[in-house]
């Protein structure tokens, strides 16, 4: 009797929290579709009266957000795949090594962590500048070869390192390469875990509003995030509008966000 | 393509995949740990050019004056008694420690009280798992814009509850203290990274000791504070060090779009510091020897979770058994 009503009072408490963290989303979804030029609400609208969908197409009308969103998808196609292949080979290739080598990389990549970007924000200019990169849509690329975030090595190198070892042996036994084992034996039973660096990365370099700013000068290779800040620049009344922008900006990480949960990332039962 | 395993992937990818698997192949005088180094290399190099050699960079010219136009000059320790005289770093040191001193506490908080609430296995909080976590990851323009709009003195949503309640409303953005706790309030939302790693701390604490102590009659309040607690401390220890790294520097956006750094610079904070200096005043000897007390800070950070690791090792973080 007590652990049906807990299992009630946590249900709801778990759908009050939902709602909580939902809510900002969902403001920002109504105020989207609000007219220009209604008067100010005077209480919370919960739903749009009369849906404006016009909105979203003068997004495009008023800044370039065509090309801002190609520049932001061409990073994407480029630096999510890269940075899986490289974080992924490297995580794997720490399980690989001996005992001491591994544990000093392990450590030097969880210190890695606590270095925050603009620690280096200054002089990776310098070091952009110096390839030729700065002001191309490659100074937002290029950190995916070395694996995006050493969070990403970390969590394929967790994963891999659940791995039973006597699968990795037997396999080099029979004589396979170090990329045969990754490919055939490593990759594929640590599919979850990609899907959540996937889900990661792309958030991670769809969302980078700070490289742009600092690395990218010239307007035709904006992306998206700049693009909303020059929106908001040019009139920060146009709430709509605004709200629009941000609302398409936010859905793809959505979409991929409930297809990686339902693929992968629900709890199983445990029989 | 390249995250899905397959056995042959079509298109671009797959013909990526093949070439590399051949160049691979050509490659096989290295031994097996040989070949594992390899795979390393892409991740060692490329921290090495874009990580440490602008740490390093960064700290040879502190001890210049260096404007980007000249090469750097000499100038000793110059650039760090200007850091003590300059208002603008001061302030936005101050601004980030009282930021520091409110949202991570509060952001550990949530992120272990929901973990507890929500960190079973059931169903029913599955949904609200996903919605925790789901804020974290909104690109971070669109999360500051939907802010400037909630945040709104008259008619966003939040001061319209409040009104309803019956509550003050604040002026929000336009109000030093209130612009700091609404950088603060929106911090409290993107807690999805310590939400997640604590609810999997918890995952792997035996559930036999749970049981042994309810043997011993034992309620829930003490099952709590004598073993979830102290089992989950290291991990509260490793969240708060990572915290007070990217709580900081994911003010970044919002102080830029929300009111880049006012009102009267109450949301200057480190990050948005450094990119002032850096790249308006050009003043990349100050900007240097600024990133130079953050490096002391991270250091200390740095020697506090190898401590920690030191400890957790053998536990959950290796599986050494």
């Amino acid at each position: 009797m007590r652990s049906r009503v807990g299992r009630l009072l946590a249900a709801l408490a778990g759908m009050g929290i939902a709602a909580l963290f939902l809510l900002p989303l969902y403001w920002a979804a109504v105020a989207s579709l609000r007219a220009p030029g209604l008067p100010p609400a005077s209480s919370v609208e919960w739903w749009p009266q009369q849906p404006h969908w016009a909105n979203y197409a003068r997004l495009f009308e008023t800044v370039p957000m065509a090309r801002y969103a190609r520049n932001s998808l061409f990073v994407v196609a480029l630096a999510v795949p890269l940075t899986l292949l490289t974080a992924s080979l490297a995580g794997f290739a720490l399980t690989q090594l001996r005992d001491r080598a591994r544990r000093r990389l392990v450590t030097a990549s969880i210190a890695l962590l606590l270095v925050p970007s603009m620690a280096v924000w200054t002089f990776r200019f310098h070091v952009l500048n110096a390839f030729g990169l700065v002001d191309t849509l490659w100074a937002l690329i290029v950190p995916a070869l070395a694996g995006g975030s050493p969070l990403f090595v970390l969590l394929f190198y967790w994963a891999y390192w659940r791995i039973p070892r006597e699968l990795y042996e037997s396999a080099r036994l029979d004589g396979a390469d170090a990329w045969t084992v990754w490919r055939r034996i490593a990759r594929p039973l640590a599919r979850p875990t990609a899907a959540a660096a996937l889900l990661l990365a792309f958030a991670l370099y769809w969302g980078d509003f700070s490289t742009p700013v600092l690395y990218l000068f010239r307007p035709q290779v904006y992306t998206l995030p700049v693009g909303l800040q020059l929106l908001r620049q040019m009139d920060d009344t146009q709430t709509g509008l605004l709200m629009a922008g941000s609302v398409l900006m936010t859905l793809p990480v959505v979409l991929l966000f409930i297809i990686v949960q339902v693929a992968y990332l629900r709890p199983r039962r445990i029989p | 393509m390249i995250s899905q395993p397959g056995s042959s992937s079509a298109g671009q990818a797959g013909t990526g995949a093949a070439w590399i698997q051949r160049a691979a192949r050509r490659l096989p005088r290295l031994t097996y740990r040989g070949q594992a180094t390899l795979f390393l290399l892409p991740y060692l190099l490329g921290t090495l050019v874009l990580v440490v050699v602008p740490a390093l960079m960064t700290l040879g010219v502190s001890f210049t004056d260096y404007h980007a136009i000249e090469p750097p000059a000499w100038a000793g320790l110059d650039s760090f008694r200007r850091l003590a005289k300059t208002p603008l770093v001061q302030v936005g040191l101050y601004n980030t420690l009282v930021f520091a001193a409110a949202a991570v506490p509060l952001r550990l908080a949530a992120a272990l009280g929901l973990a507890l609430l929500l960190g079973g296995r059931s169903r029913s909080t599955g949904l609200a798992r996903a919605a925790v976590f789901l804020p974290t990851i909104v690109p971070e323009t669109a999360y500051a814009l939907l802010w400037l709009w909630i945040l709104n003195p008259v008619s966003g949503p939040l001061n319209l509850v409040l009104a309803g309640f019956g509550l003050p409303a604040p002026a929000w953005m336009a109000e030093a203290g209130t612009a700091r706790a609404a950088i603060v309030l929106m911090s409290l939302l993107q807690i999805g990274e310590g939400f997640v790693v604590l609810m999997a701390a918890r995952q792997i604490i035996p559930r036999a000791l749970y049981e042994a102590a309810e043997v011993d009659g034992a309620n829930r309040w003490q099952g709590f504070w004598r073993i979830t607690l102290p089992l989950i401390t290291p991990w509260l220890a490793l969240l708060t060090c990572r915290d007070l790294v990217v709580a900081v520097q994911n003010t970044f956006t919002p102080s830029f779009v929300l009111a880049y750094g006012g009102p009267y610079y109450a949301t200057i904070f480190l990050p948005l510091l450094v990119y002032e200096i850096s790249f308006d005043f050009t003043d990349l000897g100050l900007a240097s020897a600024v990133l130079v007390v953050v490096y002391a800070w991270i250091l200390l950070l740095i020697w506090g979770v190898r401590n920690l690791v030191e400890g957790l090792r053998g536990r959950a973080l290796s599986h050494e058994e």
